[in-house]
């Protein structure tokens, strides 16, 4: 290192020469390659100077600024390849988020390049290693599918139209699909390697590898990118047609209509209000404060950022929670008084007026949902985490909670009286005395037929309150005729606030938002999983045999959900296609059964392993259409992984846990 | 993996609906029940706007869109409700329902439950039983859905070989239930490699074969036995659903005649049945009183009979139906539904490789003059595969190829495989597995129920 051009300068240097960097220039590109290959031994500084400089430039001039980062990696390639990595998903995901519709064409082109190796080059290794990219495919996989979902809700009477728009952007796109002719051309030979020879003067930025262009219209501003090529031509043609029923993509979750994010706002917006009152009335309590600056927190990720739909989903499930249930608060029937003639008919009432948040979901909720999203090893969720972590710079100045003196809005005077109706609901413990006066209501009070008995001891088994209910029923015809609302109510309003995703009801003491936080949790980490199995390939299982069967069992598991806990099948089958295990099934694609680590060009040792049931190849692993020997290509990627893999567990330790599936025979 | 055979094979099967779709706003009174039918290959969209609403029991989610293909199906809504749906479909509202007389049996079950459980004894084991299309399945359901919504996990039970529960039909299978059941899609998916939007049910299969149980009774009886043992064993040792039960789903013969009588007395006599609902027949009601009135269980205790009205919402499921679910059945089985894309693997096996058994259709054979010995032939016939078989599944079982007879009749299923291709002249056979796994050490099942069917890859 010299003086005057320590890392620091050349970071500095790099950094003005991007400040300029406002289109797609390849004489600027260029240049900043060149500054980047000429100085590898500062790379880490080029490079964290780079993503900053995606992440806090405008979104116009995000995509000059991945191209800096496309030409590097192309041709320099390590060690910025490493160094971009590291957040390569945060990197562009964050981007991704920001900017326009065309914009995003481009970076999906981009990102294809990414999952071929550079072209021309000796290296049969893609740019970016598949850990890095497939993160990103799926999750915008996710999000497009969710996306083509809402605009097929709100624009029906368009759908054909629309599905000729949106089928190109299906999940499809990003299977294994043919990639269309390559369209690159080799380097002339006998030139140096290195920059120069892939960008011949007087072209714009290189030819983008695979045929795919960077840019579909002709940009008269030396495009980066082939000249356009119909979009028909890079999609499978399956897309186009109608898919079957069992082949389309996910249709159940995270379903968000552009009006919800509407109604989503409006909700936050009323729970704000709602919570300055209550902070106004409690100024000493900090959980209030603490939950209002969240929701704050929240208001401004929206109003700034475009999340992908499921974020979303899990926002508006917690809204909706604090929504629903203080609806339910409000209305004059209360789940604890039940009522002949039956409870009437539950009509569409407008969002809640009044949810109070302390008293109804607890402190927890929203850090769980920031902690349902920072969760590192679920990679989809790095970018909630970033996001919620970095409100974007107009919200930037921190929540300055209401003087507590301050007279917030109306609504003040009804809060407590919200409490008291939530107590009489039983949604709050404590209070002995329910009080059914409402103040805001002009609800007749009503004496309750049967004294609720859980009322002031919520119940803590997992069993709903229904034992508590009187039941008289009877097998005989004439006991089985008789109208019984509150045993009704048993199976509805008594078991709690439901579920948006699925419908399941939670109570609403403690124990019960602890398994509905769990349980969006689960929800969650299952969209996410399925989006990663339809990249990877997935299978059923086996059933199991008599004597696992026996013995397994249907557990409440943390997630509230109910899993198996026996050495089934399903826990098996996930093995062969688990990257952390050192073998693999052998393929029966005869193209791959014959292929050769393209890192030693060694075969693969195949063997009947028993404990799978399956012939595998050992020490072998799957990377993007390629099978590696497991060492190798750890070997090879060695930076890279470790910072991806956190530990590989031994394979027998896996499968030891699961004893053979089909181990049993009478 | 099969490169291309998930995505090339249904698009012969359902031409892509070209008819814009419509959109349509249900109001619904308190207690009413809108009831729909889907063509196969067609699908509508549902979104409860506000109120409440079930599906069999099971409570669906405000605002959620379900999507419903090439069913017969009916929502119900106790406190009302207003429904959306986009898409057409035959449908109909009725304010006539049995609702409150199936929502009663339910709370009277609870009650028995809690009983159970006071006592830790056993919760009570329920027999639906009534002609075909009477609504046992679906009472079934709607039982089992309630009774997860209480905080229970009954064993549900069919022993209906027509259609599979959790599996393809054929199977008879125990599957306690311990999560929310899955609206769209039957009762849901059993194990996938991978997680399901809705929660997984672990069923035990045991594979019968034909698609009447009076087809071969000396075959299902033993079989009926063999679910019952494993369903007592696991009941014995799991409490929470020792208390609460099980519930079991019959074939809509048995309840047609003197032979079916035969075997819901097998039945009761091997589950140990102490409650019986009876849909619809006064006749069958009567029978079951005479049969069944002085009855005692194992332990002792006298049999709970109750008739209960059948629901107009019953349809008629006609023969068409019927092969186009079981068909919808298997491609589930190996490749997923709308949710979730499986990919089965392909094996090729050579004729020498394999056992497999025929199942023989025993009871045409008794009608054979001389007396034929049934026994000196055995249930099953050992065969070399060939091109009758095309089409066909076949039940992988959990027992090896050198058992007797009876043992792999009392083996539990593993699996099935699909014969896709048979080549009589190389004597080699492909099939389509659900995974990877070598099975030429199993021996194999082949019936007649399922059908063949081509649809399956093309
Ligand atoms: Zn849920
Ligand atoms: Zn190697």
């Amino acid at each position: 290192m010299s003086y005057g051009q320590g890392p620091d300068d050349i970071a500095e240097d790099f950094k003005s020469a991007l400040q300029d960097l406002s289109i797609n220039s390849r004489f600027e590109i260029s240049n900043l390659t060149i500054i980047a290959k000429e100085n590898t031994e500062h790379a880490f500084a080029i490079a964290e100077s780079l993503k900053l400089h995606i992440k806090q430039t405008p979104p116009q001039k995000k995509l000059p600024a991945f191209y800096v980062l496309d030409s590097i990696v192309k041709n320099v390639g390590t060690p910025y390849t490493l160094f971009f990595g590291r957040q390569l998903y945060a990197t562009f995901m964050e981007a991704y988020a920001l900017v326009d519709t065309s914009v995003r064409r481009k970076m999906d082109e981009m990102l294809k390049t990414w999952k071929e190796p550079v072209p021309g080059s000796m290296d049969p290794r893609p740019v970016f290693p598949p850990e890095l990219t497939r993160p990103i495919e799926n999750a915008l996989i996710k999000a497009k599918t969710s996306f083509v979902q809402a605009h097929q809700e709100h624009l029906k009477n368009q759908q054909q139209q629309l599905n000729r728009v949106r089928s190109t952007a299906s999940p499809a796109t990003y299977r294994d699909t043919p990639t269309p002719p390559n369209a690159y051309r080799p380097p002339p030979p006998n030139v140096a390697p290195g920059y120069a020879p892939n960008y011949p003067p007087q072209q714009p930025y290189p030819p983008p590898m695979n045929g795919q262009q960077y840019s579909n219209q002709p940009n008269g501003q030396q495009p980066y990118g082939l000249p356009p090529r119909p979009p028909s031509q890079q999609y499978p043609p399956q897309v186009a047609a109608g898919p079957p029923s069992w082949q389309q993509p996910p249709s159940q979750g995270y379903q968000v209509a552009e009006n919800s994010i509407a109604r989503l706002n409006s909700d936050i917006d009323k729970l704000i209000t709602t919570s300055k009152a209550e902070w106004a009335q409690n100024p000493y309590d900090n959980s209030i404060g603490t939950r209002l600056k969240a929701l704050l927190d929240l208001q401004t990720i929206l109003q700034n950022q475009q999340l992908p739909p499921d974020q979303i989903a899990l926002i508006k499930d917690q809204v909706d929670q604090l929504s629903q249930a203080s609806q339910a608060a409000n209305k004059p029937q209360l789940p604890s008084t039940p009522v002949y003639p039956p409870v009437p008919v539950v009509v569409a009432q407008p969002p809640a007026q009044q949810p109070s948040l302390s008293s109804i979901l607890g402190p927890s909720a929203l850090a769980a949902l920031a902690r349902a999203s920072a969760t590192p090893q679920p990679v989809a969720s790095m970018q909630a985490a970033t996001q919620i972590r970095s409100p974007q710079p107009p919200y930037a100045q921190p929540y300055q909670p209401p003087p507590p003196s301050a007279p917030t809005a109306t609504s003040a005077p009804e809060a407590s009286s919200l409490l008291d109706r939530l107590r009489a609901a039983g949604m709050l413990p404590a209070v002995s005395t329910p009080t059914t006066t409402s103040t805001s209501s002009s609800s007749v009070p009503v004496p309750p037929v049967f004294p609720p008995p859980y009322l002031n001891t919520p119940p803590t088994a997992s069993r709903t309150p229904l034992a508590t209910l009187s039941n008289d029923v009877v097998l005989k015809p004439a006991s089985l005729k008789e109208r019984r609302p509150h045993l009704i109510s048993g199976l509805y309003e008594r078991l709690g606030a439901p579920c948006t995703q699925c419908g399941r009801r939670f109570q609403a003491d403690e124990e019960g938002k602890k398994k509905k936080t769990a349980h969006m949790d689960w929800h969650f980490k299952v969209h996410q999983r399925m989006a990663e199995a339809e990249v990877r390939g997935q299978h059923r299982s086996w059933y199991v045999d008599e004597l696992d069967w026996i013995k397994s069992r249907e557990v409440e598991d943390e997630s509230g959900n109910a899993t198996t806990i026996a050495n089934n099948s399903s826990a098996a089958t996930t093995t062969a296609n688990d990257p952390k295990l050192q073998y693999l099934a052998v393929p029966d694609d005869p193209a791959l059964a014959n292929s050769l680590c393209p890192i030693c060009q060694e075969k693969f040792e195949m063997k009947w392993l028993d404990e799978a049931q399956e012939f595998v190849w050992m020490d072998a692993k799957k990377v993007g259409d390629r099978i590696y020997h497991a060492s190798c290509y750890a070997e090879a990627t060695k930076d890279v992984n470790t910072q991806i893999k956190r530990g590989t567990p031994e394979p027998a330790g896996v499968l030891g846990k699961r004893k053979a599936e089909a181990s049993h025979s009478f | 993996m099969i490169p291309g055979l998930g995505q090339a094979a249904p698009t012969a099967t359902f031409s892509a609906p070209t008819i814009t779709a419509t959109v349509a706003v249900h109001e619904l009174r308190p207690e009413s029940e809108w009831r729909f039918e889907v063509a196969i290959g067609q699908k509508i969209e549902v979104r409860i706007m506000s109120g409440t609403a079930e599906l069999f029991g099971t409570e669906l989610a405000l605002n959620h869109v379900y999507t419903f293909r090439g069913t017969k199906s009916s929502i119900y809504t106790w406190h009302g409700c207003r429904i959306e749906v986009t898409g057409s479909c035959e449908e109909y509202t009725a304010e006539e329902t049995p609702m409150l007389q199936y929502a009663n049996t339910h709370f009277a079950l609870e009650k028995l439950r809690d009983e159970a459980h006071q006592r830790q004894g056993d919760g009570p084991r329920v027999m639906v039983v009534g002609p075909n299309n009477s609504g046992k399945t679906s009472l079934v359901k709607l039982l089992t859905a309630y009774a997860i919504r209480t905080g229970r996990q009954p064993m549900v039970i069919n022993t209906d070989p027509r259609e599979g529960l959790l599996s393809i039909p054929g199977t008879l299978t125990a599957t306690p239930f311990a999560s929310i059941i899955d609206v769209e899609q039957g009762w849901g998916s059993s194990p996938t490699s991978t997680s399901s939007p809705v929660p997984v049910k672990l069923p035990i299969c045991y594979y019968y074969g034909l698609a009447s149980p009076e087809d071969n009774t000396k075959l299902v009886k033993p079989i009926l036995t063999r679910l019952a043992l494993a369903s007592t064993s696991r009941l014995a040792e799991d409490q929470i659903i020792k208390e609460t039960g099980m519930i079991i789903d019959t074939p809509g013969i048995i309840s047609q005649g003197k032979g079916g009588y035969d075997l819901i007395s097998h039945i009761v006599a091997e589950f140990s049945i102490n409650t019986i609902l009876v849909l619809g027949s006064e006749r069958l009601h009567i029978e079951m009183q005479k049969r069944f009135s002085a009855h005692r269980t194992s332990t002792g205790e006298s049999i709970t009979l109750v008739k209960l009205d059948k629901s107009g919402g019953c349809v008629d499921r006609d023969d068409t139906f019927m092969q186009q679910t079981q068909e919808a059945a298997i491609k589930e089985y190996f490749f997923g539904d709308s949710r979730s894309t499986l990919s089965p693997h392909t094996q090729q096996m050579g004729f020498e490789d394999v056992t497999i058994y025929k199942i023989r259709e025993a009871n045409a054979l008794s009608f054979l003059p001389g007396g034929m010995e049934e026994e000196a032939t055995g249930l099953y016939e050992k065969v070399e595969p060939n091109p009758g078989m095309l089409h066909c599944m076949l039940a992988v079982m959990y027992a090896t190829t050198s058992d007797s007879q009876d043992t792999v009749r009392d083996a539990s299923v593993m699996g099935f495989v699909y014969v896709s291709e048979v080549d009589d002249k190389k004597r080699r056979f492909k099939v389509l597995a659900p995974m990877n796994t070598r099975i030429t050490d199993r021996p194999m099942i082949w019936g007649s129920w399922p059908e063949a069917s081509m649809s399956v890859i093309g």
